[in-house]
């Protein structure tokens, strides 16, 4: 059963454009994980994850979940972002304001 | 085809969101009287049994519809006041007192309890499913004992907002500075399994008091969702120097369709060197402080449409994908997608945005300067400024 339920359809397309929309795959440069990533700017970074990304990665698999430590992110996975970013791989700017 | 946007108010659920949720702290069910909740659309009945327990059923008998928040605590059960049917904890009918037996089918709608953190805790279900322990949220390592003072909690019911409104703040970087006050430096998003995190680093407004404003303030701030009613807030606060370590409890009940019990608690490392009496002072007042800023943000739910569709600016946060995760919790179990669930993060870019606001700022001060000048050489009696919440801390 379907909560929240949009009534318009253009409500799905903008639902995609912010979720899916202009993800890039990057892999890492130390473990099996892809995610996908989108940067808007310099500073701001989204990072999508998938199961099998997760269980890829032996940083986060390291942590119970339950501490304070769940915000952070992978440093190697930062760094392999950033590496791609660096060689072009990764588009920095934002459509239409986002 | 115009291009005027449309605001997608949608429709809200027809269920309420499975998981933990907290019902207050657990000493205040413990004097042996029923107590009533309001929730999910109706209300529950809670009482301490004779072994200490806490118990947690559908606020009606299932007999003639008797509300069991006004019957008596007799032994370890329920009684009804309007025919005095007995009801454990278990959800079964113990006992009709003027009858030959129970009937069999004499079950009412039980919620199974756990203790966390010194709060009551019921686990929520429309499939009906056995709780899962392994959702709670953690034990706060230290609270209860002498190191924390004890929590200070406050109760506030909102009406005319989903509670959805409250979750879309877990991303909201920009409100922190114009409903509360702050500057947030450094914003940033975490969603995993039935975890939705915030981290933030700010500092008060120097332009404006209540709330956060302050330019003395600095917060470092970690909030988690454990599951969709209980967030876990800690926060290292530096206020004119004073370090103190400060948890804050924020929960919400739902009652209806557009309404919720807000919950919000309070405890604070007692500080070293400062006495009992003092450390709970300070509690009380970051209590009032937290407290004005739900205030802050009642405000605007109350008056707000709900929208389904927000269009968002490039230093907005990522409320597509809180709302993703959110859904999980209002589908069943065998619905929930990958992606409800899956890791995302999301850092917000708020240097351009602080740019812009310290030059907002600083205009305001330089008004507010301007007035001030005028007011003095004005030979009438001025008021004094309302004072900080955080003054005399």
């Amino acid at each position: 059963m379907a909560s929240f339920v949009p009534t318009s359809a253009d409500t799905l397309e903008d639902q995609r454009l912010y979720t899916s929309a202009r993800l890039t795959d990057v892999a890492c440069l130390d473990c099996l994980a892809r995610v996908g990533v989108k940067k808007n700017s310099d500073h701001h970074t989204s990072i999508q994850w998938s199961r099998e990304a997760r269980e890829a990665c032996p940083e986060l698999s390291r942590r119970d979940g339950r501490g304070r430590d769940h915000h952070q992110g992978c440093p190697r996975l930062s760094a392999s972002i950033e590496s791609a970013v660096r060689e072009g791989k990764v588009d920095i700017g934002a459509e239409d304001g986002y | 085809m115009s291009d005027t946007r449309i605001l997608d108010k949608g429709t809200p659920p027809e269920r309420f969101a499975r998981g933990w949720h907290c019902l207050g702290l657990a000493d205040s069910f413990g004097d042996g009287k029923p107590h009533r909740i309001e929730a999910f659309g109706g209300q529950l009945v809670v009482w301490q049994d004779t072994q200490g327990g806490l118990n947690v059923l559908d606020g009606y008998c299932r007999h003639m519809g008797g509300d069991l928040t006004q019957g008596t605590v007799k032994g370890d059960e329920i009684a009804c006041p309007f025919h005095d049917w007995r009801w454990g904890g278990d959800g079964k009918c113990k006992a009709i007192p003027y009858a030959r037996r129970v009937p069999l089918r004499a079950r009412t709608q039980k919620y199974p309890t756990a203790i966390r953190n010194g709060q009551l805790l019921i686990w929520h279900d429309v499939e009906g499913s056995a709780a899962d322990h392994d959702l709670l949220p953690p034990e706060l390592p230290g609270v209860g004992t002498d190191e924390y003072t004890d929590w200070t909690w406050e109760v506030v019911p909102i009406t005319d907002s989903h509670c959805r409104e409250l979750i879309d703040n877990v991303v909201d970087m920009a409100h922190f500075y114009y409903v509360h006050f702050s500057f947030p430096t450094s914003f940033r998003n975490v969603f995993e399994g039935h975890q939705a995190t915030q981290f933030m680093e700010s500092k008060g407004r120097p332009d404006m008091t209540g709330g956060y404003g302050d330019a003395e303030l600095f917060l470092k701030s970690e909030a988690t969702y454990y599951g969709p009613s209980y967030m876990i807030n800690w926060l290292d606060v530096d206020y004119k120097g004073f370090e103190t370590e400060v948890i804050l409890i924020n929960c919400h009940i739902p009652t209806g369709p557009d309404s919720f019990t807000l919950q919000y608690g309070i405890t604070v490392k007692k500080p070293e060197g400062i006495d009992d009496k003092t450390a709970a002072y300070i509690s009380k007042k970051y209590a009032e402080m937290f407290g004005g800023g739900f205030l802050q943000d009642v405000h605007i739910w109350k008056n707000k449409v709900p929208v389904q569709n927000p269009l968002l600016c490039e230093e907005d946060g990522p409320v597509y994908q809180l709302r993703r995760w959110y859904e999980q919790f209002y589908v069943d179990r065998a619905d929930v997608q990958p992606e409800m669930v899956d890791r995302f993060e999301f850092e917000v870019d708020t240097t351009k945005a602080n740019e812009y606001w310290q030059e907002e700022v600083a205009q305001n001060l330089a008004r507010k300067a301007a007035d001030e000048k005028a007011a003095d050489e004005a030979p009438t009696s001025t008021e004094s400024d309302t004072p900080s919440v955080m003054t005399g801390t």
